[in-house]
């Protein structure tokens, strides 16, 4: 007896250990929710300001609406659909009912990136098809013109959604179907039932805890899922998932901590709830079994659930219709750039001056940004990419002309960034931004000055660099490295740029390969050494006083970011109003001061240091503003991309993958 | 009455046709098409250069699986042992992380792991690091952990380690008491009734949480970017980096992602043949 007590105690002992394991993170997320500083592993005091600036926080709580509605949505149609198809099931013979089932499983046996992947194809196919009929349509007659561009959105994120909850639900209420006695349907009828009212009266009362557990399984699965959106959502339509995996790819702010605690609270008190309903339930269940009383909602209660229900029902449609009014109401642009690089008061500023909302997104490379267009994810109007990635969606067909017209403040831009090689006719851009690319690093931690791409290779430095995440750059760093033009075509010297990634790479020189993660590890002192954008250095160093910045002896790139209007994009007149409302002074200022990016306004690039003077009340340090805004005996040594021919950037795309491998 | 009701099953079966099948086909179509739309086996040639992503995945989801079967299964069987009460609760605290996204919680570890990260500053606080690098003469200021297989192994087992526990707890939770009296009966000591009953009987279990693990793990990218700073590629990283990353080629995503499947449902046909008779258990 002695010895099972002790065995209980080591049960018990593991069972805590796991719940510790499983419960300290999300204490950690919640304790840190509150602290007073921006860092998420430095407790700087308690402060609740997390929580109001997440009130504010327009795409956090649209997310959360989002979820929400889809998983909502999502449910009550798997639900019905998967109850229907449940008992048709049952209903049938054997052998056609077991093949059924085995397509049925298919979503829940195939990884979540398969499913995803294939709907995301299959939608793409429908949208190209569909994209032909429409066209077609529309050119045989005038009287309904047809939308000729579909992207993912809410619509194909919901169909993936009751995709993979169906099996679910049919999985539920299976066996209870099953367990269900055949006779009863029978009896039923020889009662006088017609088959419609058996149905309801016998078949569903019958397998109703199925349908409740399927219904919360498929809605815990909602909730959680984010690869399956990931893919199917595009990139306008963005769950609470979506928005916290485009966080981490950036700076994380705490209101994703004051998110979690809040989600974790209120499912918390509701499993309480329930938790405390259902035991007393079993209670009076025990206590009526001895009464061999059989436990019936009264009339008044059934009734009063299903006016709830029907209220909840009404509500849904109901939010479901104004929002789609609001979106119908109002003018919209959707603008995609990258992130932090834009002063998000402009964005309130243009929407109150203008009354058209702007629908803000960020993507994290060129590269990304291109597969998202390329994938039909993405209804975008105006795009911010760089000069090469221009050069390449002007020669494939997708940028519209832009109506400069529209557009006074394109004579504020300097003449130095008109007429480059990626746009020489100046049909397409007007310029946002312009800078360098370097190598950031931590003087705390690196003793030496660092004057070479060299660095960005050095075994020496295991462990505490960050390569960039995106093909053209990185393989930029080692080209220049070995002396090679950053443009080259030659497979050779490709290889050896790759060959020098990969041994650094294999070598473990490596930390990480980051896009904005940068700027917390950075700040953070968790890597020495980074290359990245010369604007984004300032920002930076903004946060962590140590760290500088070189462009180093070998050269570098230098780059536009310019904004262009994509051909497939649905609102090119607020588009247009947008970008002139960007190119002007004073927005070019602001933006200056927020992302300490160069700009292409001469106007603000001159005006910039009083600019300074004035807001801060101390001199701009020359030195930073040469960083912002190199003078040609830098630039001189920077070299612009170039576009690169089909195969040379398929052999980018393998190189790449080969380095991950 | 039977004809009638079997109708019911008709518009999901145009729906499976359309949503679930269709998908499949059209992926098996790109998979087998080259960028310029002809007919190529190139996808699957190129596949060769990723060998070492396949092994790697496939080894990192093998010792998560592992691991979850190591801690999910005992605490499985201990807690069915609990009283009424304890077991309610239990479940109920297995459950409620997953009503938070996977992705918070996995961030989270982002903040204890770092370099800088809280582990480091607890172990710098109580000397570990300095007893350490006494021990081995090295100058180390952190631990490195983020950025490691490990820490991508510790978050596939945090993220699905309540799969593994729910469909093993089900399963001993309903096994038939009067089975292990009749073998304690016929003189069974403890072991043996766990080894020659209760172990058999939870096979079906053990192999549907097996399923709920590996399948994920696999396939995961999200962790790996998280937890694995994106110096390996895992199936997942790579997939995805072929659609909506930074090396587009739908084509070959096709074409991995086939493979993968494919090798995933032998995996699973051949699991099963092992545990054949045993009904599948249901989640939750």
């Amino acid at each position: 007896m002695r010895a099972k007590v002790e065995n209980r105690l080591g049960d018990r002992i593991l069972m805590g250990l796991v719940f510790l394991f499983l419960y300290a993170p999300i204490f950690i997320l919640i304790i840190f929710s509150f602290n007073a500083g921006a860092s998420s592993s430095v407790w700087k005091g308690f402060s609740l300001h997390w929580y109001e600036e997440l009130i504010h926080n327009r795409l956090i709580l649209s997310s959360v609406y989002t979820t929400l509605l889809v998983s909502l949505l999502a449910t009550v149609i798997a639900t019905v659909a998967g109850t229907f198809a449940a008992i048709g099931f049952y209903s049938m013979r054997r052998q056609r009912r077991d093949a059924l089932m085995a397509v049925n499983n298919i979503p829940m046996m195939n990884a979540d990136i398969v499913t995803g992947v294939s709907l995301c194809l299959l939608f793409v196919v429908f949208f190209n098809c569909w994209g032909a009929f429409a066209g077609w349509i529309n050119s045989i007659q005038s009287a309904v013109t047809l939308p000729t561009k579909l992207s993912l959105g809410f619509g194909t994120m919901l169909i993936a959604h009751v995709c993979f909850n169906i099996p679910y639900v049919i999985l539920a209420v299976g066996p209870k179907l099953r367990q269900m006695d055949r006779n009863l349907i029978d009896a039923a009828q020889d009662l006088g039932c017609t088959w419609m009212q058996a149905f309801w009266k016998v078949v569903i009362p019958e397998i109703k805890p199925g349908i409740i557990s399927g219904a919360l399984t498929a809605f815990t699965m909602s909730v959680d899922d984010f690869i399956i959106s990931y893919f199917t959502a595009g990139s306008s339509t963005s769950t609470l998932a979506m928005t916290i995996y485009g966080m981490t790819k950036k700076r994380v702010s705490p209101q994703i901590n004051a998110v979690s605690t809040v989600l974790f609270t209120t499912v918390l008190i509701l499993l309480v709830i329930i938790n405390v309903r259902e035991a007393n339930m079993q209670k009076r269940v025990d206590r009526s079994t001895k009464q061999a009383v059989v436990r019936q909602p009264s009339r008044g209660m059934r009734i009063l659930g299903r006016v709830a229900a029907g209220v909840l029902a009404l509500a849904l449609l109901a939010t479901l219709i104004v929002t789609g009014r609001a979106a119908n109401a109002r003018p919209v642009v959707n603008v995609c750039s990258w992130g932090e690089y834009i002063d998000e008061d402009l964005i309130t500023e243009f929407e109150e001056t203008t009354g058209i909302a702007v629908n803000y997104q960020t993507v994290e490379s060129n590269e990304a940004l291109y597969s998202l267009i390329e994938m039909g994810g993405a209804d975008f109007d105006v795009i911010v990419p760089s000069d090469y990635m221009i050069a390449r969606l002007i020669e494939e067909g997708m940028l519209a002309e832009l109506d400069y017209g529209n557009i006074p403040n394109y004579e504020l831009i300097g003449e130095q960034f008109k007429g480059l090689s990626y746009d020489p006719e100046n049909k397409y851009t007007v310029p946002y931004t312009w800078g360098t690319l370097g190598i950031i690093y931590n003087t705390a931690m690196v003793d030496e000055e660092i004057t070479s791409w060299d660095a960005m290779f050095d075994p020496k430095y295991a462990g505490q660099v960050l390569m960039i995440n995106n093909s053209r750059d990185a393989l930029a760093a080692a080209l220049l490295d070995l002396g090679y033009d950053l443009n080259t075509t030659d497979p050779e010297e490709l290889r050896a740029a790759f060959q020098r990634l990969k041994e650094a790479k294999d070598a473990g020189v490596y930390q990480a390969f980051v896009m904005d993660q940068v700027f917390q590890k950075m700040e953070g002192g968790n890597a020495a050494i980074a290359m990245y954008y010369a604007g984004d250095y300032l920002t930076m160093l903004d946060n962590n006083e140590d760290l500088a910045f070189v462009i180093p002896d070998e050269g570098s790139n230098w780059f536009v970011d310019a904004m262009c209007v994509l051909k497939s994009g649905q609102h090119k007149r607020e588009a247009e109003e947008w970008i002139n409302f960007i190119a002007s002074t004073e927005a070019n200022l602001a933006n200056m001061d927020y992302i300490w990016y160069g700009s292409p306004n001469v106007e603000a690039l001159e005006q910039y240091p009083a600019y300074y003077e004035e807001l801060y009340e101390e001199e701009l340090d020359p030195e930073l503003f040469e960083i912002m805004a190199p003078p040609a005996e830098t630039l001189d040594r920077c070299i612009m991309y170039t576009d690169l021919p089909q195969n040379v950037l398929a052999l980018y795309n393998d190189l790449w993958n080969q380095l991950g491998v | 009455m039977k004809n009638k009701l079997s109708r019911f099953a008709v518009p999901y079966e145009i729906w499976m046709a359309i949503f679930v099948v269709a998908p499949i086909v059209i992926m098996v179509v790109y998979a087998f098409t080259s960028q310029n739309g002809g007919f190529t086996l190139e996808n699957f040639i190129k596949m060769g250069g990723y060998t070492e992503v396949f092994l790697r995945s496939f080894k990192m989801a093998l010792v998560a699986t592992a691991v979850c079967l190591l801690i999910g299964y005992p605490v499985s069987y201990y807690m069915s042992r609990e009283g009424k009460g304890f077991q309610r609760i239990a479940m109920v605290l297995i459950m409620l992380p997953m009503w938070m996204n996977f992705l918070l919680r996995t961030y989270s570890w982002i903040t204890i792991l770092d370099n800088n990260g809280l582990l480091n500053q607890l172990f710098q606080r109580i000397g570990l690091i300095t007893l350490y690098n006494n021990i081995t003469g090295r100058e180390l200021t952190f631990f490195p952990m983020l950025n490691t297989q490990g820490a991508v192994v510790l978050g596939m087992v945090y993220n699905y380690l309540p799969f593994m526990i729910l469909p093993i707890y089900s399963v001993i939770i309903k096994l038939d008491h009067s089975l292990l009296e009749a073998a304690r009966d016929l003189g069974a000591n403890s072991a043996t009734v766990f080894r020659k009953v209760i172990l058999p009987l939870s096979l079906p279990g053990v192999l549907s949480g097996i399923t709920m693990v590996f399948v994920p793990s696999v396939s995961t990218f999200a962790i790996s970017q998280m937890l694995g700073g994106g110096t390996e590629l895992l199936l997942g990283d790579l997939i995805e980096r072929q659609f909506l990353g930074g090396a587009y080629n739908p084509q070959l995503g096709a074409a991995i992602s086939l493979v993968m499947m494919v090798i995933v449902v032998v995996c699973m046909l051949v699991m099963n043949r092992f545990g054949e008779g045993e009904e599948q258990a249901v989640m939750l």
